[in-house]
């Protein structure tokens, strides 16, 4: 094996992963620009430092979880870090495309107002398909934090998509009978 | 109306409840509409989060993609072009790849069309021998060295240490029909779990080993290469075990189908050191 192999060993993998890499640190920023700048960073070090990657260990869990030091590891040096984990609505909604409809609206803008960590968590499970210990690996939590933020989340999503079916229910019955009810009776 | 809780609820929309519990929920679910809008509500939301990470999933592919013909080698000078060009901000990614000295080769970035279905990646960084000895040093525990060498052939001895540690649904395989002959065991460790090492020898090469550790109830065996070693794991009864060797996938899978569909049976008396070969055993706690 020559010297170049051995220490690119890790590149392609990280090609490979490279749009889902972007899309965790998208939902993680919740900005493009300052996401592809995080992964960017993120990358440079797993390249300099891929000795520490542990064989044996899922390459993109190792990665996301990287990502996600980073992240913690710059949000910890600004003086105020809870405003630096807010995110724009609009630059938000970018990320899910143009094309979005109304309930794609409601989706975005109800992950928008979640922390950081819960839209992780949401990443990692629907979408990465990671079970709740490798997910809890990445975020460094336990596997039942994990679980008891998916039932929080997963709760008040159900709620809200349930509260917003119910006035479309009574505008059908405003229309039917456009005096009001009393009117009709 | 039958009371049953979000975090159940969400279990089950989420196909993380046993078969069992499955069943008893789509009982309810045809008896009760609460539950069954529930449901519903709650299955909306994970379909709508689902497509809504698809989407920008999709979206970064495209941008990832855009630049690349198949097999193609992108000069600096192109990066760069396309960089400035703002065509993608993953073609600043790829120009800070590139910035390593690395050849872009597009093929990688074909292979990425849906993460989902990429083989899970093992790595394939060679470590120094200093490196593997200090994380064979890891499996070491106090345990490790109080049974003696002798004593770690004696079946009786390895069955109420393991046994004890590991837990009682713990199988110990004969495999001599397959060629390998049982030689030790000992307890090891992973983190603060305790790890039972069960050696063989075949007529040559290097030993065989089958590990095993408290776990999931059930899991399937999937098969793993780790540079030479290839590995077999899966979970039964309570204990994870791990087969690993210089096998290659088919002998290795076949080993551990004959471990896992192994007689439960009980007793290990008339096996002798040095040549014991046990049964599979299910070990009891003393």
């Amino acid at each position: 094996m020559e010297a170049e192999e051995f220490h690119d060993s890790i590149r392609p993998g990280l090609i490979a992963l490279l749009p889902r890499l972007k899309r965790f640190a998208d939902l993680l920023v919740g900005e493009r620009t300052e996401a592809t700048a995080l992964l960017r960073r993120a990358l440079h070090f797993m390249l300099a430092e891929q000795h520490r990657y542990l064989r044996g260990r899922a390459l993109d869990g190792w990665a996301f979880a990287e990502i996600y030091r980073q992240w913690l590891a710059e949000l910890g040096h600004h003086a105020d870090p809870m405003g630096q984990a807010k995110v724009d609505e609009a630059s938000f909604a970018e990320l899910f495309g143009d094309d979005g409809d109304d309930g794609d609206a409601l989706t975005t803008g109800f992950l928008a107002s979640l922390p950081a960590q819960q839209r992780l968590t949401l990443l990692l499970i629907y979408a990465e398909k990671f079970d709740y210990l490798e997910a809890g690996r990445v975020l460094d939590i336990s596997a039942d934090t994990i679980a008891s933020r998916l039932i929080r989340i997963s709760a008040i999503f159900a709620d809200r998509l349930s509260a917003t079916a119910q006035p479309q229910g009574s505008a059908s019955i405003a229309a039917l009978f456009p005096q009001g009810a009393r009117g009709s009776s | 109306m039958t009371e049953l809780s979000d975090e159940l609820l969400v279990a089950y929309v989420d196909g993380q409840l046993a078969r069992k519990q499955t069943h008893a929920v789509e009982k309810v679910l045809e008896q009760d509409d609460v539950i069954a809008r529930r449901v519903k509500a709650l299955q909306d939301a994970h379909s709508r989060l689902e497509a809504a990470f698809e989407a920008i999933l999709a979206g970064e592919e495209l941008v990832v993609a855009k630049p690349e013909r198949a097999g193609f080698f992108v000069p600096w000078v192109t990066a760069v072009k396309v960089g400035l060009a703002g065509v993608g901000l993953a073609a600043s990614l790829m120009l800070m790849i590139a910035g390593y000295g690395w050849p872009l080769s597009m093929p990688d970035l074909a292979r990425s069309s849906s993460g989902l279905t990429d083989p899970e990646y093992t790595g394939s960084v060679p470590p120094t021998w200093q490196e593997t000895a200090a994380r064979a040093q890891g499996l070491l525990s106090r345990e490790s060295l109080e049974v003696g060498l002798e004593s770690q052939s004696n079946l009786d001895l390895i069955a109420v240490q393991l046994g004890q540690a590991v837990g009682p649904g713990l199988k110990l395989p004969n495999l001599d029909r397959d060629g390998y002959r049982f030689v030790r065991a000992q307890l090891l460790r992973s983190g603060e779990e305790p790890v039972a090492q069960l050696l063989y020898l075949g007529t040559s090469g290097a030993p065989l080993a089958l590990y095993a550790k408290r776990g999931a109830e059930s899991e399937a065996p999937s098969f793993k290469r780790y540079g030479g070693i290839g590995s077999v794991a899966w979970s039964e009864d309570g204990v994870s075990y791990l087969l690993a060797g210089e096998a290659d996938e088919p002998a290795l899978m076949q080993l551990a189908e004959r471990i896992r569909s192994g007689p439960q049976t009980a007793g290990s008396e008339g096996a002798k050191a040095d040549s014991a070969t046990p049964p599979t055993t299910p070990l009891r706690s003393p």
